[in-house]
Order: C-alpha cells, then sequence, then structure tokens
C-alpha cells in the first residue's frame, strides 16, 4: 500500500515537473534560435578545461571565500543529492535496491556540509548583507534555501524511519543499516517514542519521502522561473563561454547594424546569460559607474533584460513592434552611457555572462536614434572629419615630434624596425605630450630604429566601436590598415592601451595581423637584451594597470617585472592585475557628463591608493590615466601625499635623460647602475 | 507643408587657409556642411517630427556636395536634390541666390530654411536676396519655428535679447539662427547604406549673369597685439589685473 502510493505520488511529481520544465526549456530554446548566430562550440577541448576550472574548481567563486565556501557545499550537495534521489526512488520502486554503503554515508556527510552552507548563506544575507545583493530578489534566495533545507530534513526523516519500514512494510532487510549516520542516530529517537510499529514508521518515512522527493521535483519545475535556473545553465553558459582574445568586441565584420532593439537582436549566449544569472552582484560591487553613484548595475541590466524577455514571452508580444525598444526603453540611456567598458563586470561574474557586448549594441541603437551626449557626438564628428578626438587638423597630429631635436623616421617612406602607433592622447593632450617626447628620446638613446605614420595615422576607433558608432570604427580602422599596410616595419609597439586593443583585438577580422606590443612590454625586451642600461629608481609605488592592458588583453606582468628591472619598491592595491579599478575613462566616458556623480571612480583608486600608506609614487602606464589621477589627485589637493607618474617618467629617470623629471632624476643618480 | 532647406558646404576653419599670391588655395580645403545650414536642416526635422512635412534638402553642386546630401537624407529628409551646372567653388552669393531661386520657383515650397549665415556669407545675403527674387516675405535670426492651422508661427532675435513673435502664411524664408535642438547624429554607417540605397534628384539650372564684384587679392589677417603673459605668480597676477584696470580707468580712487 504504501510502495504503491509512493509510486504513483513519484511517477505524476516527475510526470507534472518534467513537463513543466521542459516546457520552459523549449520556450526559451525557440527565443535563443531566433536571436543573432555565433560560433560558440568550436575549440573543445579548451571549453572542457574551462568547465573544470570554473564549475569544478570554482575558481572565480573563491574570490570571495565565504561566499565560495558555502557555494561550494550547496553546489557539491546538489551532485551527492542524486545519490539520495537514485537510492530514495530506488528503494520504492524496488525493494531491496542499494547504492552500497560507501555512497549512503556521502549522503548525511553532505546533508551537514549542505546544512552548514545554508547556515554560512543566511550569515552572509542577513548578518553582513553585502552591498552587491542590493536589487537582487533576496525572497527568491530564502525561498530557495528553504527548499534546500527541506530537501536535507526529508533525507534525514525516511532514513530514519526506513530501517523499521524495510522489514516491516517492504519485507527486506535495511542493506545500508546504520551507514545513514543521521537517520541512524534519529530512529533512536523514534525507539525511544515507540514510533517503530509499521504504521507509525510508514507514516514518518511516507512523510520524510515526499519533503525529499516532493521537494526535489518541485523545484525541478520552479527553477527555471527562477534565478536559480543557474543550477542548469551555469555549466553550459560555462561552456560557451568567450574564447577569443577578451579584448575583441565584434567577433566579425557586421554588414547590417550592431543595434541592439528587441531580442532577436542578441545573440543566442546573450539570452542564455539573461537565464543564467544569480543575481550574485559580483558585477555591480566592481562596477565604477556603479560605485560613482551613476544609475547603471550591470546586473540590474541583466534582471531587467531577462524581466521583460519573460514579459514578452508570457504576452506573447517578443515580435510586436510596439513594446518598448530594450535600448531607451528597458534600460534607460543614462545607465547605457554610464558604462566605461571596463570589463570588470566580466571578469567578476562567475558563470562569464558577457555585460559588455550587450551594453555596446543597445549603445548602437541609441546612437542610431541621435541619442548621445553632445559632447561625445563632437568627438565622434572630429574623428570622422579630422581622425582625432582633439578637433586638430589632422596634419598637426605629428606636431609634437617638432618640439624634440630628433628626426623621427617616417615609416611609410622608409623601413623601421618598430612602428609606433602614438594615438590621439599622447599626439595631442599636453599634459601627455611631454611624456611622448620623453619615449622618443628614450628610443634615440637607446638605438632603437623606429618610425611613426605621421599625419595617415588616425585614431584606432577602439571608443568610437565601444560608442556603438561600428561604421565610424571600421572607417578608421580601413584607414590604418592602409596606411600599415604601406608602411614598412616589423613589429608595431603603442603606448595606448587602448589603441593597442583595437590593433591586436578588433582589426584580425578585416584581415590585418601584426604584432603589437605595449611600450612596456617594448622597453622591458630592450632593457633585457641590453640595449638599454638603466639605474634604479629608488621608490616606493603603486602600479595602476589601465583596463585596456591588463584586464581586456592580460598584460600585468610585463610593467611589474619592468618596474622590478627600474629598482621601484612596488606596493599593491588591493584591486589589481585583471581585478583592477577603472580610472572612469573608458568606452568614450572621458568626454561624457559628470553630472550625477557623487564620488569620480578616479578620486576612488587615490583614495585606494593613498590608504596604503606612504606610497608617494602612482605609476600608470595609458595617456588616458595621466590625464584622469592627474586631474584627480589635483582635485582632492592630495599632491603633497601622492603623484601620479607614467612608466616614461621612470624610464628617463632610470636612463638618465636630461628632459626627465628632476625629482626622479635625483633619485636615479643615487643609485649604482643595475646589472 | 513642404519645407525645401538649403544647405551648402563651407571651408573646414580646423585647418588654416592658406593663400598663394594673393588667392585662396580652393584645392587645399577641406569643405564641411555650414553649421547654420545644419541647424535649418534641423528645425526642418523637427518640424517634419512634430507635425509632418515634406523636406526637400537642395544644394547647388559647387564640387563634392553628394556627401552632404546623402547625410541630410540619412537623418531624415525625404529628398535630396543637386542643382548642377557650371557652377565653382568662387560663386558669389548673390549668383547663388539667384540658382537658388531658379529651382525654388518651380517648386514652390510652403516654407524655405536655411542658415542665417555662413563663414562666407557673415551678412547673411543669400537668404534676403532669394527672398527678393521669389518676392516672398523673409525674417532672419530667427529660431523655434512651428506649424498651426496652415500657419508659420516663429520667434525673431533682435539684440539685448530682445525678441519678437510672428505669424506668417506660407510660403516664407525664414533665416534660422539655431535650432530647438542640437542637430541629430547620424551614424556612418547610415550615411553609406543610403549612398547605395538613396538617389539625388539632379536639377540642371544655367548659369544666371548677376552683377557683382571680383576680388583682386586677399591679405592674411595681421597681428595688432600680442597676449602678454603674466606668469603664475598670483601676487605678480594681481598686480597687473590691478594696473590695467586702473589705465582703462575702472577703479574707483
Amino acid at each position: 500500500m504504501l510502495r504503491i502510493g509512493l509510486i504513483v505520488v513519484t511517477v505524476a511529481l516527475i510526470v507534472v515537473s518534467a513537463a513543466l520544465f521542459l516546457g520552459r526549456l523549449l520556450a526559451i530554446w525557440a527565443v535563443m534560435k531566433t536571436a543573432r548566430p555565433l560560433n560558440r562550440t568550436d575549440r573543445l577541448g579548451e571549453r572542457i578545461k574551462s568547465v573544470v576550472e570554473h564549475v569544478v574548481l570554482h575558481r572565480r567563486m573563491f574570490r570571495i571565500t565565504l561566499s565560495g565556501t558555502l557555494h561550494y557545499f550547496i553546489f557539491s550537495g546538489f551532485v551527492i543529492l542524486l545519490i539520495d534521489i537514485v537510492e530514495t526512488v530506488g528503494e520504492v520502486f524496488f525493494p531491496g535496491f542499494t547504492v552500497g554503503r560507501i555512497l549512503a554515508p556521502l549522503v548525511d556527510i553532505w546533508v551537514i556540509l549542505v546544512a552548514v552552507g545554508i547556515v554560512l548563506a543566511l550569515y552572509n544575507r542577513i548578518i553582513l548583507k553585502p552591498k552587491r545583493f542590493e536589487g537582487s530578489d533576496e525572497k527568491d534566495a530564502y525561498l530557495i534555501l528553504g527548499l534546500i533545507g527541506a530537501i536535507i530534513v526529508g533525507i534525514v526523516i525516511h532514513d530514519s524511519f526506513f530501517p523499521f519500514v524495510a522489514p516491516q512494510v517492504f519485507h527486506v532487510a535495511d542493506p545500508v543499516a546504520r551507514a545513514h549516520f543521521l537517520g541512524f542516530a534519529v530512529s533512536r529517537l523514534w525507539v525511544a517514542l515507540g514510533w517503530t510499529g509499521p504504521t507509525a514508521a510508514s507514516i514518518g518515512y511516507a512523510l520524510g519521502y515526499l519533503i525529499d522527493i516532493g521537494v526535489v521535483f518541485a523545484f525541478l519545475a520552479y527553477l527555471p522561473y527562477s534565478k536559480h535556473f543557474h543550477i542548469f545553465l551555469a555549466v553550459p553558459n560555462i561552456f560557451i563561454r568567450n574564447l577569443n582574445p577578451q579584448g575583441e568586441l565584434v567577433p566579425e565584420p557586421i554588414d547590417e547594424t550592431m543595434a541592439i532593439r528587441n531580442f532577436h537582436d542578441f545573440n543566442w549566449k546573450d539570452i542564455a546569460d539573461l537565464y543564467t544569472c544569480t543575481e550574485c552582484g559580483r558585477c555591480q560591487a566592481v562596477c565604477p559607474a556603479y560605485a560613482a553613484g551613476q544609475p547603471l548595475s550591470p546586473k540590474m541590466v541583466i534582471l531587467k533584460l531577462r524581466d521583460a524577455l519573460n514579459e514578452r514571452m508570457a504576452e506573447n508580444t517578443l515580435d510586436d513592434p510596439n513594446t518598448a525598444s530594450l535600448a531607451g526603453g528597458v534600460i534607460s540611456p543614462e545607465e547605457l552611457w554610464a558604462c566605461t567598458t571596463c570589463g570588470a563586470c566580466q571578469e567578476a561574474c562567475p558563470v562569464f555572462i558577457e555585460h559588455v557586448p550587450k551594453i555596446a549594441g543597445l549603445r548602437a541603437a541609441l546612437l542610431e536614434d541621435g541619442v548621445i551626449d553632445p559632447n561625445a557626438q563632437k568627438v565622434l564628428v572630429s574623428w570622422d572629419r579630422q581622425g582625432n578626438s582633439f578637433g586638430q587638423p589632422a596634419r598637426k597630429r605629428p606636431a609634437w615630434a617638432k618640439n624634440i631635436d630628433i628626426a623621427i623616421k617616417d615609416a611609410r617612406r622608409e623601413p623601421v624596425d618598430w612602428l609606433w602607433f602614438v594615438g590621439d592622447f599622447a599626439s595631442w593632450d599636453p599634459r601627455v605630450q611631454r611624456l611622448t617626447e620623453q619615449i622618443a628620446h628614450l628610443l634615440e638613446r637607446s638605438g632603437i630604429d623606429f618610425g611613426i605614420l605621421y599625419e595617415s595615422e588616425v585614431n584606432a576607433g577602439n571608443e568610437a566601436l565601444r560608442l556603438g558608432e561600428y561604421g565610424l570604427f571600421e572607417a578608421l580602422a580601413q584607414k590604418n590598415i592602409k596606411a600599415l599596410e604601406a608602411a614598412q616595419y616589423r613589429r608595431i609597439f603603442t603606448t595606448d592601451p587602448h589603441s593597442l586593443n583595437a590593433l591586436k583585438n578588433e582589426y584580425g577580422k578585416f584581415g590585418f595581423h601584426a604584432e603589437v606590443r605595449h611600450y612596456t612590454e617594448a622597453f622591458l625586451e630592450w632593457i633585457d637584451e641590453g640595449r638599454i642600461a638603466v639605474k634604479s629608481v629608488p621608490i616606493r609605488a603603486t602600479y595602476h594597470d589601465p583596463c585596456y592592458l591588463g584586464r581586456w588583453n592580460g598584460i600585468v606582468k610585463a610593467p611589474r617585472t619592468l618596474l622590478q628591472r627600474l629598482g621601484v619598491q612596488l606596493v599593491e592595491m588591493p584591486r589589481h592585475g585583471a581585478q583592477s579599478f577603472c580610472c572612469g575613462a573608458g568606452g568614450g566616458r572621458i568626454w561624457m557628463d559628470e553630472t550625477g556623480m557623487t564620488d569620480r571612480p578616479a578620486n576612488q583608486r587615490i583614495r585606494e591608493a593613498l590608504a596604503l600608506g606612504d606610497v608617494p609614487f602612482f605609476v600608470v602606464a595609458c595617456p588616458k590615466d595621466v590625464s584622469m589621477f592627474s586631474a584627480s589627485v589635483t582635485a582632492m589637493g592630495v599632491e603633497n601625499q601622492i603623484r601620479v607618474v607614467d612608466m616614461a617618467d621612470l624610464l628617463a629617470g632610470a636612463v638618465g635623460l636630461k628632459t626627465a623629471d628632476e625629482a626622479i632624476l635625483a633619485l636615479a643618480s643615487m643609485a649604482t647602475v643595475s646589472p | 507643408m513642404k519645407i525645401t532647406v538649403l544647405m551648402k558646404d563651407v571651408p573646414d576653419l580646423v585647418e588654416d587657409l592658406e593663400l598663394e599670391a594673393g588667392q585662396l588655395l580652393v584645392d587645399d580645403i577641406s569643405f564641411v556642411v555650414s553649421e547654420w545650414d545644419d541647424q535649418a536642416l534641423e528645425e526642418a526635422l523637427l518640424i517634419k517630427d512634430e507635425a509632418g512635412a515634406d523636406v526637400t534638402i537642395v544644394a547647388v553642386d559647387t564640387g563634392d556636395v553628394d556627401t552632404m546630401l546623402y547625410t541630410a537624407l540619412a537623418k531624415g529628409a525625404d529628398r535630396a536634390v543637386k542643382i548642377v551646372g557650371d557652377f565653382t567653388r568662387r560663386l558669389t552669393n548673390r549668383t547663388r541666390a539667384a540658382i537658388l531661386a531658379e529651382y525654388c520657383k518651380s517648386e514652390s515650397p510652403d516654407l524655405i530654411l536655411t542658415g542665417v549665415q555662413a563663414i562666407d556669407d557673415i551678412d547673411g545675403q543669400i537668404a534676403g536676396l532669394l527672398a527678393g527674387y521669389l518676392d516672398i516675405p523673409h525674417a532672419s535670426v530667427v529660431r523655434e519655428v512651428h506649424t498651426m492651422d496652415a500657419q508659420l508661427h516663429f520667434i525673431q532675435e533682435y539684440s539685448g535679447g530682445r525678441m519678437a513673435e510672428f505669424t506668417a502664411a506660407s510660403p516664407v524664408l525664414l533665416g534660422i539662427q539655431a535650432a530647438r535642438k542640437p542637430p541629430r547624429y547620424v551614424t556612418v554607417a547610415k550615411v553609406r547604406q543610403l549612398q547605395k540605397s538613396a538617389t539625388l534628384d539632379e536639377v540642371q539650372v544655367v548659369l544666371p549673369s548677376t552683377p557683382g564684384l571680383t576680388v583682386r587679392r586677399l591679405y592674411k589677417p595681421e597681428a595688432a597685439g600680442h597676449a602678454e603673459m603674466w606668469g603664475d605668480d598670483a601676487d605678480t597676477v594681481a598686480e597687473h589685473i590691478v594696473r590695467v584696470l586702473g589705465e582703462k580707468k575702472l577703479l574707483r580712487s
């Protein structure tokens, strides 16, 4: 009677929950099929490796120790839960079935671990209350924790009654007697209470069974409608992650438009991203726009899009032209234009959601409708007309070279070993020109055979693309590629990480492939080859990783090794390397209105450096950083505590250039020549 | 409502203008849309957005005006007309107005908008001359153009911040000072797409003979004086300010 009842209930649960689960899955799948195509099933080996790294080893999850640990307990609990399901359903359907005496106690061990995980999760949510949960559906989180708690309670209950049910009702010996140690311990209580007869034990067993298996299948049916769908989607989403160079925003040349207005304009990975999001808020916690009090949270972008998609699926309005545009409607222009495209969100996401391409696509739609910051619009027009963001005549690009007494080779006319792609800021910004001149002096002094493209160089287009202006990016890229192809050089180096990113990662789709180095890499190479002799510059300094160097291009070692060669004592800020914190200039933000910003990211970063205590130098390796951080230090009035210096300043001092900064030169002259 | 917007391109003053033997080196100049004409186009498009209108852009073909016309189409203009004939970059304003009059007579638009001035038409002659040729009312330094009950409402600005509201029956010709909103952005891709899909209507006009003057020689401006640098010492700078104010008799003793 008990068995038949439980079998009937179980079959009913399986049928209903599987139908609900599959129905939902198919509905989402249908949306993914109408989305833009994308190849994310190549490089199988690498994909499996990344799944192992990020699922089995939880690499990104463990960046927050408490959350990583509690998640690992609960996550592994779901794997072990399979043993329990097989065992519990098995013993009811086929009396005498067992998973054996080795697997059975594993269930009990994990019941304890999961319980610890739940307690830690509650501690995290109720006591610690991290800010990153702001905006997340906390009710859903508690519901899920409650369901998981119910399952483990159910497991212990049915295991505790099984020793009595097995012989009296199922008429088999308990094959794992005492192996379920928690159940066994609780069963002593039933003995004391005298609840061991066939009726009492049957009721107890049925109750435990229904709490366990019933909740499992209810969970299955509920999952795809909740944020906990990540239990199923996290693994595939990590599997289909972007394995191309991280800095490549657009993988293929675009014929029509990159604008995203409705859900069909997303690619299928974008749709999967929306349902994989767990609302953990790690992206929000690292977002410079959010930290600056801007209306943008990368988490909320994903959640708003997911909610809109759910609504349109439910109302069958996915193709309805009267629904609000995703760009400007579902996600406001203020949110979209606040993004610095620094990529910290993507780097933090444990399930590899790609926020930046979505934001860039949504921006492209705004741009097509003419919704853009007026200053940024001016810059776009300047790029189109003059090829630079400063609105200066193209032929004045190499004007900085006239300030120095060096004949710089014209790579368009004579072959050079190294082609220096200078970039807009290094060419025009008066604060950065000085550094550009230092670099030229350093190169000449070291006998490096180098040249520039003179007025044939135009802006690399990295920011145009990130503002959503694909057509302009392409036009700029084609101009540069034409000039580069006509020039004779062996390798390229650039002082600008944004140019580096475009040349290295975005020009490939137009058939341009060349070896591109950042100047920190190039100078390190020249020093190690013995072409440049450097004195030690014995300062205590911290180093700021530019987003487009460290995060998007993984160049974090070369600048540090270079500092080491220069004898600099490096003190790291808490956020460094791929986890660096943006200066706030990227993605075109440097030209946009800062109204409404409560705390500029660059100021926050300077405070982070000041908090290190007694670190008087803030080393940067990006022209935009020179502008941003110098402005912050001045605005904050902390010039006597910290100084922003570029790597070029240190190199000039270390080499003993006459034009070097006097303070740095004085420090270097006291030191001996490094080997 | 049929709106015609007159547009032209002018030298991009980002680059210095070069003179040789007293003549402007026109071939070395890069041209951009005249910023006031761009404002006129925006105002026309805003009228279209607000009340519906058929917007035609007209430019005299004095060189490469195609991109300017395609850009206007990409922004939302309905038709682009290129007036072709034996024209050069050295057209006088009077001749240009006569050419445009030739075209406008055949089209009879309800409203003609153009920039109030241009860097090569500081006095804003084109609008006045053309209104004269067409014998229709004209106002310059205009903004906030709206259509209401087949009438045109607009504001004309005067010096000292004064302004006047006008109501006029069409046809009328207005020289636009500024549009209600900054000119809209149009993406490079959209312009390129229109270059492929749209066509420019070419209208032949014979070069009219108009009285005019000939420029004999152009001169570079001569610097009358240079800025005096006072350095960055606050006390010295303060002394200089006091001295200059005193010299200009702006200080009460």
